[in-house]
């Protein structure tokens, strides 16, 4: 994994973002560059601003201060949003669509028609390894399916860069884990860039290229732990990654 | 499972076609000793039903007060939805204007219909103005009430997709919507047919209301009776054959069928389908 390609631009580009809430700096000064196919972690406490930065690296959430560039391109004149996804805490699944129709949402605010977007929905189906349960409704599945089903349809809509807010944290930790070589393995697929919020030490080191350690008042980059190291698949047991883990909670 | 089913529906049967007879054995034991105006028996009724089918005005009158009820109806959907989608989108307005709801939900609809007599005399508009004057706040409170059930998190997911304004209406707010729509609408096409009566009774010279006035003027009391059996008729066959269906197939996602898949508690807040509470102030 150290062949991470840091010449070519990078897919997400920070430069001095900064984010208040009435009187209270949420964010200042953040510079993160994030690399094409780079996995990337936020961590730190609560307060320290990560969602907000990642809600701002996904364009929904506007900075006060600093600028975004996407694959080099100003976030003011870029135009392919829809090549950034973004996976929510909650699954979100819509209870009136079936999985299909679910996985299919992000497609239809695309050009894509039809049987374009159907197409589409059932290979992200089959990528996560649910088309048997295509014609399902929500509330009939598992948890662990139901975050499957979440993560097709981000990957529908065949993202550059994947946005994930703490996406697996209401699974079981049997569940986490597949859902994270599920994860590991599509993201080596398609290439895209993920940067995902975690509190889950464990978790960061597992998935991560690099970990971005944020602290609070203002909400502002500590350190940045590269991993590229680290071989993979990378194991909880592993005294390597224990090691890294361990070396991570104490300084959190 | 498989001999259950046909076993509870027979039993269903049963008690319904005992019910029936019963209601008309009563019925035909009280006609015996009441005088026909009062209370003309199951024969003369029949009698009248055949009669009243076979009258040349049967299929205006039948048309003219649908007519009547599904224009008023329309419009109070239409104005009801966009009314209700505005309060639901604006906390402001919906607080300046809530007083003006409790006001027409306490109003009679004889009431409409004695100012629509004034404003609209014999005409069709008066039946209309009626049914839309009833049906109207009724759309309007269950479509604000599912607008204020719109879960923010769908609508985050939507903009996360970078969907426009009409797009996150028409995919998370409609659906949302729907079901208390639908629980809305149901009672104010209930009420603004009944309503509709009262309205033709007074306000309009054809129609089912204006027959049964007439009728009771001419104490023809079993024309009144078969036109209540036919009213009654029509309702059900609407009610079994066309809303039922719609509901069972609109919200088909509630029900958990399809097979035995994996089941598991879900997480998310599905809105429920319990009707909306409506105020109940119609006469």
């Amino acid at each position: 994994m150290s062949a991470l390609v840091r010449d070519e631009a990078p897919a997400l580009e920070a430069r001095g973002i900064g984010k208040r809430y009435g009187r209270l700096d949420v964010l200042a000064g953040i510079d993160l560059a994030v690399y094409p196919g780079e996995v990337l972690a936020l961590v730190g406490p609560s307060g320290c601003g990560k969602s907000s930065l990642l809600n701002i690296l996904s364009g929904l959430l506007p900075p006060d201060a600093g600028t975004l560039a996407i694959a080099g391109v100003p976030a003011k004149s870029f135009r392919h949003w829809e090549r950034i996804a973004y996976m929510f805490q909650e699954d979100r699944l819509l209870p009136w669509r079936s999985v299909r129709d679910n996985v299919a949402f992000g497609l239809e605010a695309t050009q894509a028609n039809g049987a374009e977007r159907l197409r589409r929905a059932s290979e992200a189906l089959r990528k996560v390894g649910l088309e048997a349960v295509a014609d399902a409704w929500p509330h009939e599945l598992s948890g662990g399916m139901r975050s499957r089903v979440a993560l097709a349809r981000s990957l529908a809509v065949q993202p550059s860069v994947l946005l994930m807010d703490e996406p697996f944290s209401k699974l079981d930790p049997q569940t986490r884990s597949q859902m994270h070589s599920e994860l590991l393995r599509l993201q080596r697929g398609s290439g895209a860039t993920v940067v995902f919020v975690t509190h889950d030490m464990e978790e960061a080191v597992v998935l991560a290229d690099r970990i971005v350690r944020l602290a609070p008042n203002p909400g502002r980059i500590v350190e940045v732990v590269d991993l590229t190291g680290l071989t993979r698949p990378r194991v909880p047991v592993d005294p390597a990654v224990t090691e890294q883990i361990r070396l991570l909670r104490m300084r959190g | 499972m498989s001999s259950t089913f046909p076993r509870r529906f027979l039993t269903l049967l049963a008690q319904r076609l005992l019910l029936a007879g019963v209601i008309l054995l009563a019925w035909w034991w009280g006609a015996q000793h009441l005088p026909s105006f009062v209370l003309p028996g199951p024969d003369k009724v029949t009698q009248a039903l055949f009669a009243l089918w076979n009258s040349e005005t049967f299929g205006r009158d039948v048309v003219a007060t649908c007519r009547r009820v599904l224009l008023g109806f329309g419009i109070a959907t239409v104005v009801g939805t966009l009314l209700g989608l505005a309060l639901g989108a604006s906390r402001a307005l919906a607080r300046f204007f809530e007083p003006l709801l409790a006001v027409f939900n306490t109003v009679s609809s004889a009431i409409w219909a004695i100012f629509a007599i004034i404003w609209f005399g014999i005409s069709d508009a008066t039946t209309v103005f009626v049914v839309f004057m009833t049906a109207m706040p009724l759309i309007l409170t269950s479509v604000w009430q599912g607008a204020q059930t719109v879960e923010p998190q769908y609508v985050d997911l939507a903009r996360s997709f970078r969907m426009s304004r009409a797009q996150v209406l028409r995919k998370i707010y409609g659906p949302s919507i729907l079901p208390h729509f639908f629980s809305g609408a149901r009672l104010a096409f209930g009420f603004g047919w009944r309503v509709s009566l009262v309205a033709e009774t007074i306000g309009s010279s054809d129609g089912i209301g204006y027959r049964l006035r007439q009728a009771a003027d001419l104490v023809q009391t079993d024309q009144v009776f078969a036109w209540t059996v036919l009213l009654v008729a029509l309702m059900l066959v609407i009610e079994g054959g066309l809303l039922k269906p719609a509901e069972r197939w609109l919200f088909r996602w509630k029900s958990a069928s399809k097979g035995s898949r994996s089941v598991a508690p879900s997480s998310t807040p599905a809105s429920s389908p319990s009707p909306s509470p409506v105020p109940s102030s119609q006469g």
